[in-house]
């Protein structure tokens, strides 16, 4: 018995190398990938427009409310406190651009000081979160 | 050479069950936490707060949005499906690069100022910005 293992261990024991290649991609794929953008908290209802484009660089979400309540990071802020959350979101990732998401009902008066207020923390990419058209693709 | 690798074969090996546990880890981590879901947003340029002190009116295409929501480009009140057709016709006359601004009230809606952008860019206009309105 104790031969036959002996003789037998080479073959008897599963080979992970493949598997681990295959992880160690994946694991790197997910890493490259990743990007942690924060919530703001808030669904608003977004305006229809068929020029918007995919951003694929932005990372740091601002929620407006139908009302006028300003969301960041799931928690409602002052117009204040959102340059100084947008410089701290830009240091962690330098090339994030901002997305403001307003909802259609928003006073665009609160959307025009938000966009003061982040280009003040350094953010020149600012865009307005809109959907596709419905029925239009 | 034969008999001693034998003998320590367990021992000889690195064992690497440890770090296979942190890659798993690690992998589960970030499958959990990557989202792919990337907004649908539209680029919006606002120069400054005083945009209009360097380009004067006459230079640009002015679309004014009031606070009840009515729609003037250049002077003429249109509706906002009309928007799309009057800037393709101002571009037309004044040529394709001219500018376009969008002076909204502070209290009309940002969907309506939204809506008001995206006709413009669809009309051809390259330069749309926008602007608060003058108080």
């Amino acid at each position: 018995m104790a031969r036959r293992h002996a003789e037998r261990q080479e073959e008897t024991e599963v080979n992970i190398t493949p598997m681990l290649d295959i992880v160690f991609i994946m694991l790197i794929f997910f890493i490259v990938t990743t990007s942690f953008i924060r919530e703001t908290g808030i669904d608003p209802q977004r305006p229809e427009a068929l020029t918007a484009t995919k951003q694929e660089r932005g990372n740091i979400l601002i929620g407006v409310s139908a009302s006028g309540q300003i969301w960041m990071d799931k928690r409602a802020v002052e117009l204040g406190a959102v340059r100084q959350m947008v410089e701290q979101a830009r240091n962690e990732s330098p090339e994030s651009t901002v997305v403001i998401i307003a909802d259609e009902r928003a006073s665009s008066g609160i959307v025009m000081d938000l966009m003061d207020q982040v280009r003040l923390a350094g953010v020149l990419n600012i865009s307005v979160a809109a959907q596709p058209v419905a029925g239009e693709g | 050479m034969r008999r001693k690798r034998r003998r320590g074969g367990e021992e000889a090996e690195i064992n690497i069950t440890p770090m296979l546990d942190i890659v798993f880890i690690m992998l589960i981590f970030f499958i959990v936490t990557t989202s792919f879901v990337k907004e649908i947003a539209l680029d919006l340029n606002r120069p400054s707060t005083e945009p209009l002190e360097e380009k004067r009116i006459a230079e640009v295409i002015t679309i004014r949005i009031a606070a009840n929501g009515q729609i003037e480009v250049g002077d003429r009140p249109v509706d906002i499906r009309a928007v799309r057709a009057n800037v393709e016709g101002e571009l037309a006359t004044q040529g394709f690069d001219t500018p376009v601004v969008v002076i909204a009230d502070r209290a009309a809606d940002s969907g309506l100022m939204v809506r008001v952008i995206d006709q413009a860019r669809m009309a051809g206009a390259e330069n749309v910005s926008l602007a608060a309105m003058s108080r």
